[in-house]
């Protein structure tokens, strides 16, 4: 009982960060059309601007996330706004232009900061004891932050005009600009909210976990598999499937170990994709 | 009917690539350079598995799947190799079949995607091979690999030197190339018209799921093949060679050598290889080179490097 609570508390934890993750990705897809390659690349991005920050320019770590965040936004709106936009409504060249991208990301990571793992300390240590029950204070604290920004983004996208643009433009394009909704300042503005929130998860988490070059990959992965899970575009899909992997990833850990759990997920979602290619709450697909 | 180029009749963007390969079986006669060797091996696996990736892009789908069927037919020639069955023709016929059989049911699942949905599951597809390589230590010898693999025996006389593999890597290339090409010829029209209006391909009677199934399954096989040369090159399969990241290797040689035409992943593989080479010790810097090129070809390059050179030698000959 005290090892699957404990595990339930991983789970929930693991879920919130792959929400936040799922959350850009999918909203970059749903309101674009484009399907981001380089979003591990702006987590591994988050991580190593932190990293820096608190390293080389002796910030406050809360500070070096806040610049994670803008800086990452920032670097996503300006590619979008650059290069994306010419090429928006071609599925295809817009993978290869975020492919593309990544490819720099990580190069340019792995000149500055070398291949090795930094030595990127979470500032708060210690545990919170329940009886049996042990949870790090570290994972609490990405899960409060994590939660925070997910119904900031909640918030942002359900009851602010902008957000309600956003949706409009997610719903249908073509109504959406005849509204008057001006997709080049949107779209940019879409782009860069995703990208925040994955630097903002890398600023986070990567501490935590590990902060290389290479840990981007594995979180593209999760990101794919969650929402095609969940269904491309959806938003609910993206958080409710977030956790499900995220779970389904603790337990597995807690209970077989090794990479089983990775393995059912995977088959799982390829099996999920012959009865419902649309995923858990996906609509038709979107002319993809 | 004029407007026609004549190539399409005689396919000679086909026939170029075929003696591409017959004369790389001349470059062990003339040198004897180990690091032309090594170059050439290594461009003669990638350019296998760049077809691959350049049969499916044919039909506008982009395949991150290569590693996952290259893994399949390296790893069964690996575990032939454990019972000493190394005949090239029968070991050649095993890493095309198996891969292509395996990619029949799948190719029944991932087919029903189209475009994003395509890309993605194909991405973890590699990723669900990479995991089943490390948890079936028993067929694959798990995190270890398998190694000591024997090597390729033709009519029983082993292919042992680095004069022989690169021999046998360029057959299997040639092989492939030839495959691919009659592929890719004979049914020009029907790719065509999946690449360029799927929908509308469909409604005008064209049996779609039929061309993609055959150009995944032979994709597959080709995968296999490159394996197989992969495998023999370094007498061990492990799964660090068919990482889901060498996916994104295979197709930046197809699309900055150019997705238009077979001669396409020939030059962009060749380029691309050499260039990893003059980094020399630094060969993880070439991923940036290959994405900042990727971003040139799609944005202002479509036709990467063949199709360009051709437009402009068409703009040429017109002037």
């Amino acid at each position: 009982m005290e090892q699957f609570l404990q595990a339930t508390i991983i789970g929930v934890s693991l879920g919130t960060q792959y929400a936040l993750l799922a959350l850009g990705f999918t909203l970059i897809f749903g309101i674009l059309g484009v399907v981001n390659f380089s979003h591990g690349g702006f987590y591994m991005l988050g991580g190593y601007v932190a990293y820096a920050c608190v390293a080389h320019a002796g910030l406050p770590y809360p500070l070096a996330v806040l610049v994670a965040i803008l800086a990452t936004g920032a670097l996503g709106w300006v590619f979008e706004l650059l290069l994306i936009e010419r090429l928006v409504d071609d599925h295809l060249a817009t993978l290869m232009l975020t492919l593309g991208l990544y490819l720099v990301m990580s190069t340019a990571m792995l000149e500055i900061f070398g291949p090795l793992s930094m030595d990127f300390r979470f500032p708060v240590t210690g545990a919170l004891r329940a009886g049996p029950i042990y949870a790090p204070l570290e994972n609490l604290v990405v899960l409060g932050v994590c939660l925070i920004a997910i119904l900031g983004l909640w918030l942002i996208l359900f009851r602010t005009d902008l957000g309600r643009a956003l949706r409009a433009l997610a719903d249908d394009r073509s109504v959406a600009m005849a509204q008057g909704l001006r997709p080049k300042i949107l779209f940019p503005a879409a782009f860069a909210l995703a990208t925040g929130l994955a630097g903002l998860t890398g600023a986070l988490v990567t501490p935590i976990l590990s902060l290389s070059p290479g840990v981007a990959d594995p979180v593209l992965a999760t990101s794919f598999l969650t929402v095609i899970l969940g269904g491309l575009g959806s938003l609910g899909g993206a958080a409710l499937a977030a956790f499900i992997v995220g779970i389904v990833e603790a337990y597995s850990s807690v209970y077989f170990g090794g990479s089983i759990g990775a393995l059912v997920l995977f088959v799982l979602v390829l099996l999920l994709l012959v009865f419902r290619p649309q995923g858990l709450l996906g609509r038709e697909i979107r002319g993809a | 009917m004029t407007l026609i180029p004549k190539s399409r009749f005689l396919g000679g963007a086909e026939i170029a690539a075929v003696l591409v390969f017959v004369a790389a079986f001349a470059v062990p006669a003339i040198t004897k350079s180990v690091l032309i060797y090594s170059i050439l091996n290594q461009a003669l696996v990638g350019v296998v598995a760049a077809q691959s990736v350049w049969i499916m892009l044919r039909m506008n789908l982009l395949s991150f799947a290569s590693p996952a069927f290259m893994a399949i037919g390296g790893y069964t020639v690996a575990i032939a190799g454990q019972y000493e069955i190394t005949d090239v023709f029968a070991m050649t016929a095993a890493a095309f079949l198996v891969p292509a059989l395996v990619a029949i049911p799948l190719g029944a699942l991932v087919l029903r995607l189209r475009g994003t949905y395509f890309v993605l599951v194909t991405f973890v597809l590699s990723q669900i091979m990479q995991l089943l390589l490390f948890e079936t230590p028993g067929l694959t010898g798990g995190s270890n690999g398998i190694s000591g693999i024997p090597p390729a025996t033709i009519f029983g006389t082993e292919l042992a030197t680095n004069r022989q593999v690169v021999l046998f890597a360029c057959g299997i290339a040639l092989f492939a190339t030839i495959i691919t090409a009659c592929l890719t010829r004979f049914f020009r029209q029907h790719f065509a018209a999946i690449e360029e209006n799927e929908i509308l391909a469909e409604s005008l009677g064209l049996v779609v799921w039929r061309y993609k199934a055959l150009g995944f399954v032979v994709a597959a096989g080709i995968a296999g093949l490159a394996g197989y040369s992969l495998v023999t090159m370094l007498l061990t399969a492990h799964p660090s060679s068919f990482d889901s990241g060498t996916a994104v290797d295979f197709i930046a040689y197809s699309i900055i050598g150019g997705r238009s035409s077979i001669l396409g992943p020939i030059v962009g593989t060749a380029l691309m290889v050499y260039a990893t080479n003059l980094f020399g010790t630094h060969g993880q810097y070439a991923q940036g080179l290959y994405g900042v090129l990727i971003l040139v070809v799609v944005l202002a390059l479509r036709g990467g490097i063949v199709g360009t050179v051709s437009t402009l030698l068409r703009k040429a000959r017109g002037a």
